[in-house]
């Protein structure tokens, strides 16, 4: 049977990419320092498939057909068309349709209804994190697209639903894989709104506590009273949430935060401790 | 609210880098291909990003002033006139 051996979260902030010689040589070292080590971790956790869980910046999806939730079924996934990622290494990157059809299952079994792509690109959300944490050669990319971007957003409820529902296929998968999870995106920035550039520490603070001491029903409620109030870009903190509950809830390490103006986002980078049995 | 048809032209243009050319060169072009309401597309073509604010998802729209080559600077500056704008006339009822 597949096992998961490690759940990780990172930021994928563009600016990252666009404006890095903009960033100041302190946040430049906190941003490659925490990148660096969940490369690392990644790496250490060996996983011959990584379920990633991001949005999607107006790639493959229009208001006119807006999933809420997307499992990427492709043997093949393209890489991100952004021209600011010109120089990013992956141009093609492979998926593992296996796991994710058994994922999709699994979920349909469940009264889970995502829906399905066979042919996903994957934008910078997907690959900043891949590419800036060194993980080349990737191995193979289960992705699944959250809707973070356009309301209505899955609820941060059904979100925490989905990583415990993820966990629970990667465990029946018949396999004898090892599976990760890296959820991206968040913590707290404002795209294209008056709050644009705005970073609320505070909120981002009290966020990582509320995964730190792990309790569901805490969190989901203090970030449902409060990401209405923010800037639209901590909705991905959605992916986190998912993350959290593939991890069974506890065990939530922060890594590295960085309140990094020049590229307007609370950075965060984070893995969960999923006990000596990996 | 969503404007579909602006929120397609928008999301068009940042989609297709030639697209995004050919509107820099000759907008008009681009424009009578999307069926826009006559105040939207007056909108459109003076960069009126308070009026844009309220119909485009927010994305799309910082999306469209960096096709468009609207400087970061006075995109911020004018979407967050925007914020204040509309924070007046809602605090007037």
């Amino acid at each position: 049977m597949a096992k998961l051996v490690g759940v990780f979260a990172s930021s994928h902030a563009p600016l990252i990419i666009r404006s890095w010689k903009d960033v100041s040589p302190s946040h430049q070292q906190d941003l490659t320092r925490s990148l660096t080590e969940i490369g690392r971790r990644i790496k250490a956790a060996r996983p011959d498939v990584l379920i990633e869980i991001a949005p999607d910046h107006w790639v493959n999806f229009f208001i006119n057909n807006l999933p809420s939730i997307c499992v990427g079924m492709g043997e093949m996934h393209e890489g991100p068309t952004e021209p600011w990622m010109k120089d990013c290494p992956f141009k093609k990157i492979s998926g593992h349709p296996k796991l994710a059809n058994h994922i999709l299952q699994t979920a349909l079994e469940l009264d889970f209804e995502p829906s399905v792509s066979h042919h996903l690109t994957l934008d910078h959300g997907f690959c900043i994190p891949l590419w800036r944490s060194g993980l080349d050669p990737l191995p193979p990319i289960v992705p699944i697209i959250f809707n973070d971007l356009e309301p209505p957003y899955p609820s941060v409820r059904r979100c925490m639903q989905w990583g415990t529902m993820l966990a629970e296929a990667v465990q029946s998968y018949p396999e004898d894989i090892r599976v990760a999870i890296l959820a991206t995106g968040g913590l707290s920035h404002s795209i294209g709104e008056p709050t644009m550039g705005e970073i609320d520490e505070p909120f981002d603070r009290e966020c990582i506590l509320h995964f730190e001491k792990g309790d569901e029903r805490p969190l989901i409620d203090f970030l449902n009273e409060r990401l209405p109030t923010i800037g639209n870009g901590a909705a991905e903190i959605r992916n986190w949430v998912a993350a959290h509950g593939a991890a069974g809830k506890s065990g939530f390490e922060m890594i590295g935060y960085c309140n990094c103006p020049e590229v307007y986002v609370g950075c965060g980078f984070a893995s969960w401790n999923l006990g000596a049995s990996v | 609210m969503r404007d579909y048809w602006l929120s397609k032209l928008f999301f068009d243009l940042q989609s297709s880098a030639p697209l995004g050319e050919e509107y820099r060169g000759s907008p008009k072009q681009i424009l009578d291909r999307y069926p826009l309401k006559p105040e939207v597309r007056t909108a459109v073509e003076r960069g009126d990003v308070a009026f844009l604010a309220q119909r485009v998802n927010p994305y799309l729209l910082r999306y469209y002033f960096v096709v468009v080559g609207m400087s970061e600077a006075e995109f911020l500056r004018k979407v967050r006139t925007a914020g204040a704008a509309a924070a007046a006339r809602s605090s007037h009822g």
